[in-house]
């Protein structure tokens, strides 16, 4: 078992390290290098070649490609990202706050979110061809058709203006403690799970119906097994594993759904920092949350991993 | 008043447009305590759906839709939830068909039996798990102490049936529904889950329902019989005169339809003398496993599926390769049609090296060797119609093409029994005989030397299984190819091949005359093969004529 | 293709299938249906809807409906070349990973998990900082984005047919890889790819729109639904419909294409969920 995990690892490792080839190559050597892009056309007609040349110099982008991927590939894993071209900021320090909000954004919606798809899914299986199935499967598909954007400004429109129970806009500083936070987290917290819980819903509930029709099943109810035990001891374990197989698609589906809500809702995260360098064409800012999400999305992978391994006795000796 | 009584019994399944399709009409027999009744028929003729209702019980989408089942004096229609639940795995049990599937795979096996013992006896974890040793124990499981923590998928499939019969007896039933217990085990494993079902209703005096489409083991253990048809009982009664003196015609064509090894079949034999069509010599194949690594080498585990296996077919004749699973031998198949490479040994084709892959044999020589597969249905493509699947050898090995092909194609169903009308279908409007049919159409269409018949019978009915094998005996007199033919069925082999090779663990343990090996077999594992396959047939009447059923028509 | 006319009755897939053909209609027709320019300042600033103009204008004075009549227009046009260019090529390369495997098929899976560490914004963010928004950057992304889960699906399904017997007799015949994958594997593998092109439509409408939204798609003045509910935001408190009537267009074009995909995956018989009927 620790065999098989290791070799999960491993892999892990080599497909964070091809995100960190994509990420550079396609920021800094498909479109020529950072300078030239972040810098407005403006700025560049202003600018003479001898400029250019001492901009690139001070930046350190007059070194070939691969020396520049290495030194930033190491100082990246040391947690140094650079620094801003246009501010001179620490990118560190200018994502550090935003990313400890995001998280926190969502590790709630995924509190909530999980629970919830698991008892609808499991609900919609149980009654399937019924009305709770009727009810979630349509519900699924208004869920994950109706853009977060969409369905934000609704929530925001439904209960900060025509009836004003939370504020439209988040007031909270980024700095602000996460008491402060999640108590004004609710409405993108409740936008992320409309949107996120379908796909989810839809793997427990597939996962439930085969588990429902399986043999073990029909043997453990001739057996006279009460239907509790079967749901709870013989139905529930294997159908969460379909989802969990495809947490990776999951995990990157609620980070873009957090994106968004915070652009929403003007949350103080990590999604207004890169929307804002996508805007500046801040390279470097781009990069470290790039890399950071890709970072979340394969470990999230590797624990989903590791949960079939401890539901399913198969998958260890694999 | 009889133990169990089922009376105007019908069982129905949803189908998708809503309405409800009968599976079970009318049915009715009963049964005294301590007998043993077979239910016998083929697929779909609702045998499975009437002892899983013997629980109170149907598949998702079936419903009881008529009549009673009395278990003494009781209708257990009328009984609520818990009732039921205490009939089920207490006085009634089920023994499911494949015990791979029928055990929780993420729970640990001990616990599954103790779960049933603890449902049905009402005691606490400790006394439940002492009961679940003695039930592995009375099964004849190897050291149940060490077994009871293992997972489903860590045992053989003996012992997992083994474990799936205690689970059923946990509740100390009176009546056991085993639905076709052996039929996913090996001959050899069967014998065994046999012997121990015997002895266990004997010491248990439990009555048993047994389903199984094999006349064999249910003349074996039934004292009577149950024969289904179409959702209908066509015959029942004592199992000696029904297998005798059957009354239905239908009963007859499948007691006929069994093939056998006592009887002297019109085996193909090899034309005179001659150099052989097809020699092997030496084969050895070795599953390479997945490199985990790019850098490690694959790591040989497990034994090689051939080693220095030698056999040769003479022209005309047809070779029978018989073995258990495991045994290697489609993999032999698959080496000599050229689907894989042995790692060793060579072959010879018609006096002359064949290259190991299709590949790299020349056109004239993937011509003269062909291929049938075991699943009729995967070997069509289920998007060309089955002129497009006759046509595409006639045109590559023959140029034929437009009209001609078409009228050579018709030629072909034709010589198989089949309406050419079916040249306008596809695979799926065909049943599974038929698919067949067409699929040995398909091989004799490039006009072949060597046919390899993979299991060609195996996933058909034992009637039209009969009938395919007539076929494909006259096919291949007319034509004078040679037929490798590939079995794990005694009877079939008899049927078709006038010589043997007996194959275990990748190697030959007996070559000879095939009525000469099953009649003396020299090899003591051919000798368990062989008293597996004649189990039963002490009450087996000697009807006149084996290909009677083969005349008949496909229901 | 072959259709079960059952499944494609239920109401849901007859909504589906409407709602995909009235915006395919608007999409294509809405320069000859508009009442007017969709950027030319015709009215007053956001004058509510009824009168003149009968959805109202937005904060420039543009009519309202003419501006949504045009909203779908290019966003389809992108992700529609982007999702075809997706899926073709993702069928192609994920039949020959199944059916010659080896260091092409380990390739193009290593490629698949690197997508998929990266959600698809995140994506489309990387490549604009570098390369900008311009309409063939957009198509191209569309289409990196959806390549790789298209490969994926493909595979397995040409996976599962790769031992088959027809596929084996076809190979034993001579074939040669061509006339194997064009005769025997892709007629097999189409339903999957029909379902999978619909099904990647809706994600890429939503992508892009949620890119348009973010300011990161398509830009002004382009009528486009995503821009103009980022547009409206801004009135949301006292002009809502400025925010409701683009988020409504979206939704049911989206809304449409998943029951489009489920209706035509239920009619293919691709639906796993029902429970088997039938058997002895």
């Amino acid at each position: 078992m620790a065999r098989a995990f290791l070799r999960r690892l491993a892999l892990s490792l080599g497909v964070v390290w091809l995100v960190t080839v994509l990420v550079f190559v396609s920021t800094e050597i498909l479109p020529g290098d950072a300078l030239q892009v972040s810098l407005t056309a403006d700025e560049a007609a202003q600018m003479t070649e001898d400029d250019f040349a001492r901009r690139r110099a001070e930046l350190g982008l007059d070194r070939p490609a691969p020396a520049r991927y290495a030194g930033w590939l190491l100082a990246a894993a040391k947690g140094d990202f650079g620094t801003t071209i246009i501010g001179k900021a620490d990118v560190t320090e200018v994502i550090a706050y935003p990313l400890r909000n995001s998280v926190l954004l969502c590790l709630v919606t995924a509190l909530v979110a999980i629970p919830a798809a698991l008892a609808i899914g499991i609900a919609a299986a149980y009654w399937r061809g019924r009305a709770p199935d009727f009810a979630a499967s349509s519900g699924a598909i208004l869920g994950y058709s109706i853009p977060e954007f969409a369905s934000g400004n609704f929530l925001i429109l439904c209960f900060a203006i025509w009836v004003p129970v939370f504020p439209a806009v988040i007031t909270a500083f980024t700095k602000d403690p996460p008491s402060v936070l999640l108590g004004a987290a609710f409405l993108p917290v409740l936008t992320v799970v409309i949107g996120s819980i379908a796909h989810l819903v839809r793997l427990v509930r597939a996962g439930f119906i085969e588990a429902l029709n399986s043999d073990y099943v029909e043997r453990a109810r001739l057996a006279g097994a009460s239907r509790l035990r079967i749901i709870l001891r013989h139905a529930l374990p294997a159908s969460v594993i379909p989802a969990l197989n495809s947490a990776a698609l999951y995990v990157a589906g609620l980070l873009s759904g957090i994106i968004v809500v915070e652009k929403v809702f003007g949350y103080p995260g990590l999604g207004l920092v890169l929307i804002n360098a996508v805007e500046k064409r801040e390279v470097a800012v781009v990069q470290a949350v790039s890399l950071i999400a890709a970072v979340i999305v394969v470990a999230m992978n590797l624990l989903a991993d590791a949960a079939v391994m401890a539901l399913d006795p198969r998958a260890r000796s694999r | 008043m009889s133990f169990l009584e089922v009376k105007g019994l019908g069982v129905g399944y949803r189908r998708p447009d809503g309405r409800l399709g009968p599976a079970v009409i009318d049915a009715a027999f009963s049964l005294a305590e301590g007998e043993s009744l077979g239910l016998v028929g083929e697929s779909g003729s609702g045998k499975s759906t009437l002892a899983r209702a013997l629980l109170g019980y149907c598949r998702p989408g079936g419903v009881i839709t008529s009549g009673e089942i009395l278990l003494e004096g009781e209708d257990i229609r009328k009984l609520d939830g818990a009732g039921i639940r205490r009939l089920r795995g207490g006085r009634v049990a089920f023994v499911p068909q494949n015990p791979l599937s029928s055990l929780t795979p993420h729970l640990r096996v001990g616990s599954q039996v103790a779960e049933a013992v603890r449902i049905h006896r009402r005691c606490g974890a400790e006394e439940a798990r002492q009961a679940t040793l003695e039930l592995f124990a009375a099964v004849n499981l190897p050291d149940p102490a060490a077994l009871y923590d293992r997972f489903p998928h860590e045992l053989s499939g003996g012992q997992r049936q083994r474990v799936v019969i205690s689970a059923a007896l946990a509740g100390e039933p009176r009546l056991v529904v085993l639905d076709e217990p052996t039929t996913a085990l090996d001959k050899t494993t069967e014998i065994q889950v046999l012997e121990l079902v015997r002895s266990l209703r004997d010491r248990f005096k439990a009555t048993l329902v047994y389903v199984s489409h094999d006349l064999n083991v249910v003349a074996e253990m039934c004292d009577r019989v149950l024969v289904m048809l179409q959702g209908r009982v066509v015959e029942q009664g004592a199992t000696t005169r029904v297998y005798r003196a059957p009354a239905h015609d239908y009963t007859r064509r499948l007691i006929a339809a069994v093939p056998r090894i006592d009887r002297a079949a019109q085996a193909v034999a090899p034309a005179a003398g001659g150099e052989p069509i097809l020699a092997v010599a030496d084969l050895a194949y070795r599953y390479a496993t997945r490199r985990r690594w790019p850098w490690s080498r694959g790591a040989d585990d497990g034994r090689p599926a051939l080693a220095g296996v030698s056999f040769a077919v003479a022209a005309g004749e047809t070779l029978g390769l018989v073995g258990e699973s495991g045994s290697g031998k489609s993999t032999a198949a698959a080496v000599i049609a050229g689907l894989i490479a042995p790692d060793g040994g060579n072959l010879r084709f018609a006096g002359k090296p064949l290259p190991t892959l299709a590949s790299a044999r020349d056109p004239a020589t993937r011509r003269r060797i062909q291929i049938i597969f075991q699943d009729p249905l995967s070997s069509l493509n289920p998007r060309h119609r089955i002129e497009a699947i006759l046509a595409r050898p006639l045109a590559l090995f023959h140029g034929l093409a437009g009209a001609a092909a078409r009228k050579r194609a018709g030629e072909l169903l034709g010589q198989l029994q089949l309406d050419p009308a079916f040249l306008d279908c596809y695979p799926r409007q065909l049943s599974g005989g038929q698919q067949q049919r067409v699929a040995i159409a398909r091989a004799f269409a490039a006009d072949p030397d060597l046919i390899i018949c993979d299991e060609i019978t195996s996933a058909l009915d034992v009637s039209v299984q009969a009938q395919v094998l007539e076929l494909l005996k006259s096919l291949q007199r007319r034509s004078g190819a040679a037929c490798l033919f590939i079995s794990h069925d005694l009877g079939v082999i008899a049927q078709v091949a006038a010589r043997v090779v007996v194959l275990r663990d990748g190697t030959v343990r007996e070559t000879g005359a095939t009525a000469e090996v099953f009649r003396r077999p020299a090899d003591p594992y051919t000798r368990t093969l062989v008293d597996a396959a004649t189990r039963g047939y002490a009450s087996l009447p000697d009807l006149p004529g084996t290909s009677a059923a083969a005349n008949g028509t496909e229901p | 293709m072959r259709i079960d006319p059952f499944a494609l009755r239920k109401p849901a897939a007859l909504l589906g299938l409407a709602l995909v053909a009235i915006h395919l209609v608007l999409a294509l027709f809405s320069p000859w249906i508009a009442p007017f320019d969709p950027t030319e300042l015709v009215g007053g600033r956001v004058d509510p809807p009824g009168g003149e103009f009968l959805l109202g204008t937005d904060a420039l004075g543009r009519d309202y409906l003419s501006r949504l009549l045009h909203g779908g227009r290019m966003a389809l046009f992108v992700t529609f070349t982007g999702v075809v260019a997706a899926v073709t090529a993702g069928s192609l390369a994920g039949i020959a990973a199944a059916w010659f495997g080896g260091t092409l098929d380990d390739v193009l899976m290593r490629l698949c998990d690197v997508k998929l560490a990266l959600p698809g914004i995140l994506f489309v963010s990387l490549f604009i900082t570098g390369f900008g928004e311009s309409f063939g950057v957009l198509v191209t992304l569309i289409g990196l984005v959806y390549f790789p889960g298209v490969i994926r699906i493909v595979r397995a399904q040409a996976l599962t047919q790769v031992n088959l017997g027809y596929v084996k007799a076809a190979q034993l015949r001579g074939e040669s890889a061509f006339s194997i994958i064009a005769r025997e594997i892709l007629p097999n593998t189409l339903d999957v790819v029909y379902v999978e092109f619909a099904i990647r439509m809706s994600h890429a409408v939503l992508l892009l729109s949620t890119m348009s939204y973010l300011g990161l798609g398509l830009s002004p003045p382009t009528p486009d639904w995503g821009l103009m509910v980022s547009e409206g935001v801004g009135q949301l408190a006292f002009a809502p419909w400025l925010v409701l009537f683009p988020a409504v267009f979206i939704s049911t074009l989206v809304i449409g294409l998943n029951f489009g995909a489920e209706a035509l995956a239920g009619a293919l018989g691709l639906d796993a969920s029902r429970g088997h009927v039938g058997g002895t």
